[in-house]
């Protein structure tokens, strides 16, 4: 019985909006209610009207981040496990305290970084070096950038935690028995920590999927992802059953990607020592 | 006639091994021959240094100073992955995530040997370690304890070590389940003709293995010597009443100072008795005798264990079941034991 205030919270607020959003998907478009005719044009529009372009940002997008967060991940998760003590804790401390400041904020502060000439990266050149460089902003490179800083510690965090369950003494006997430092990586290590890391993959995916603030403040709009697309549908056009079947689309990628892993991993075995 | 005492060739030897931890010297000073073939064991008391010992034996850890010698070569710096030995280790780390051929070939897969070959390979061990076949394919997760050491055991084995490291495998294991595999041990020694270096703070467990025991104590090598000159010619205190209870009396001005006896021509400050030794002497065949009292008795199968109360001493015998018959707890009469029977101790 504990249990069932959660529960209402749940049905309330998460699954009550996922079920108005999926009648609304199947209605008319440019409607506003939800007893109209059933119809299927909103989700032939999605593949017709080239939103899978927007769609396709955001999957590769995503994709992108999520490899190059495990990439950067892995050697950084290594090195903290081998710190001792306090100089674990300090960079420990460096790379969790940005989680605590607004996205935007910090985005922003990228953006002033990265701006041409008067931003502080060039800046800094120009009245330093009396060397004059070019600016990345408002490309999609800056907004990948982005995407790689803001969600770096939600990869960091749980392969750091698979890394650590890592008995030494099964490094040892690998070891022992010849392995070399490769071969110790892929036999024990990347084996073993595998289900941090696709817990902190699967994390970054899932939000790179949803982002939007990256490709705004740091890539100029120089490309729509899916959420914007989504904000226009429901905002700026007032097509509320075409962003509702954007929105079913978005959520039955997540869903597709999110099940399976869950099902191979036992989360309460990561969590608990 | 054949020269059974004719020493075999070394294989390993340390010269002046040491290693401190902070302020901590864990081994002080070690320099030990191990002859091929042989099963040699380091028996100590946790924190003892032993494990520490093996550790840099088999090169997980490095000597501050001193070197190691492998059939004479110095092989002080290099890593464990490039000797010719292997470590089975006290939980046994096994490769939690692989079956049990998985992590029998994990050595050979190491080496780029063919899968065929691989699997040819390991199940050979596993017939040595009498492991059925069929356990080749099973996550190793699923094996019971004594199944987890044969795989151990095996997977050590298929690296063709020339020494293998032991580093108290048994110590988790259960009374009985431990009593078969020290004889499975002893027996898989004998027929492969490795060398065996083990560890355990069990004298008891070093007796039944080995050809020579070591008694470490605080980073050094005490005693080193066969488990028959152990036991009977401990030359300590320390390694005396490391294998079970012992009676040890104090020698001053010509008498064995507990029991008020005479005790001429033993120089030594000490007199260690086994329990075996003493024994009921009224009919006056002893070397030393006195009067005791029999305040308990133990039943240990073969043996009875009595605790005797000579004059406000205590003392331990245990004598076999046919002569321990008819003596019980309250019995007071003459009991003694032999001066050959005695090893004196300078401390």
């Amino acid at each position: 019985m504990t249990s069932l205030p959660v529960a209402l919270l749940l049905a309330a607020g998460f699954l009550a909006p996922i079920a108005i959003v999926a009648i609304y998907s199947i209605m008319p478009a440019r409607t506003f209610v939800l007893t109209g005719s059933v119809t299927p044009e909103n989700y032939v529009a999605a593949f017709t009207e080239g939103y899978w372009r927007p769609l396709m940002w955001s999957v590769s997008g995503a994709l992108l981040t999520t490899i190059l967060c495990l990439l950067l991940a892995w050697p950084t998760a290594k090195a903290l496990k081998s710190l001792e003590g306090y100089r674990a804790t300090f960079v420990t401390i460096l790379i969790a305290l940005p989680i605590f400041i607004s996205e935007s904020v910090r985005l922003f502060g990228f953006s002033l970084f990265l701006m041409p000439a008067g931003g502080i990266l060039a800046g800094t050149m120009d009245a330093a070096f009396d060397v004059s460089i070019g600016s990345i902003l408002n490309t999609r490179t800056a907004a990948l950038l982005g995407m790689v800083y803001v969600h770096f510690p939600f990869v960091l965090f749980p392969l750091l935690l698979g890394l650590s369950q890592i008995p030494e003494e099964q490094r040892e006997a690998a070891r022992d028995l010849g392995a070399s430092n490769w071969q110790l990586m892929r036999e024990i290590d990347a084996p073993l920590a595998a289900p941090g890391a696709l817990i902190g993959a699967l994390f970054c995916f899932v939000l790179a999927l949803g982002a939007n603030a990256e490709m705004r403040i740091l890539g100029g709009q120089s490309v729509t992802v899916i959420t914007h697309a989504i904000e226009q549908r429901f905002n700026y056009a007032q097509d509320w059953p075409m962003g509702a079947a954007l929105t079913m689309l978005v959520i039955a990628i997540t869903a597709l990607l999110v099940l399976p892993v869950f099902r191979r991993i036992d989360i309460d075995r990561l969590i608990r020592r | 006639m054949v020269e059974a005492s004719e020493p075999r060739p070394g294989i390993l030897s340390t010269h002046g091994i040491s290693k401190s931890f902070g302020e901590l010297r864990a081994v002080d000073d070690v320099s030990i021959e191990i002859a091929d073939g042989e099963f040699f064991t380091i028996v100590g008391p946790s924190g003892s240094g032993k494990s520490t010992l093996v550790r840099i034996l088999a090169g997980l850890d490095r000597p501050d100073s001193g070197n190691i010698l492998l059939r004479g070569e110095d092989i002080t710096a290099t890593p464990a992955n490039a000797r010719p030995t292997c470590m089975v280790f006290q939980s046994l780390a096994l490769f939690t995530h692989r079956t049990v051929g998985e992590n029998i070939e994990f050595s050979q897969k190491m080496k780029g040997v063919a899968r065929d070959a691989r699997r040819e390979h390991a199940l050979r061990m596993m017939e040595v370690v009498r492991l059925p076949r069929e356990y080749y394919a099973r996550p190793v997760t699923q094996c019971s304890g004594g199944e987890q050491q044969r795989v151990a055991l095996a997977r050590a084995l298929a690296s063709d070590p020339e020494i293998l490291f032991f580093d108290e495998p048994l110590s988790a294991i259960d009374y009985r389940l431990r009593k078969i595999l020290e004889v499975e041990m002893k027996d898989l020694h004998r027929r492969t003709g490795k060398t065996f270096i083990y560890i355990t703070h069990s004298l008891e467990e070093a007796m039944v293995m080995s050809d020579r025991i070591a008694i470490m104590r605080s980073g050094t090598l005490i005693q080193t010597g066969t488990p028959h000159e152990i036991y009977r010619r401990p030359e300590s205190r320390f390694v005396a009443e490391f294998m079970g209870e012992v009676n040890i009396f104090t020698v001053a001005d010509g008498r064995l100072a507990e029991l008020g006896i005479a005790a001429a021509q033993i120089e030594a400050p000490y007199l260690v008795v086994r329990p075996e030794y003493l024994r009921p002497a009224g009919n006056g065949d002893a070397d030393f005798r006195f009067r005791a009292e029999v305040t308990n008795d133990y039943m240990l199968g073969s043996r009875t264990q009595f605790h005797l109360d000579a004059g406000g001493t205590s003392l331990v015998a245990e004598l076999p079941a046919l002569a321990a018959a008819g003596i019980a707890p309250g019995d007071v009469g003459e009991w003694g034991f032999d001066r050959a029977d005695a090893v004196p101790l300078a401390d």
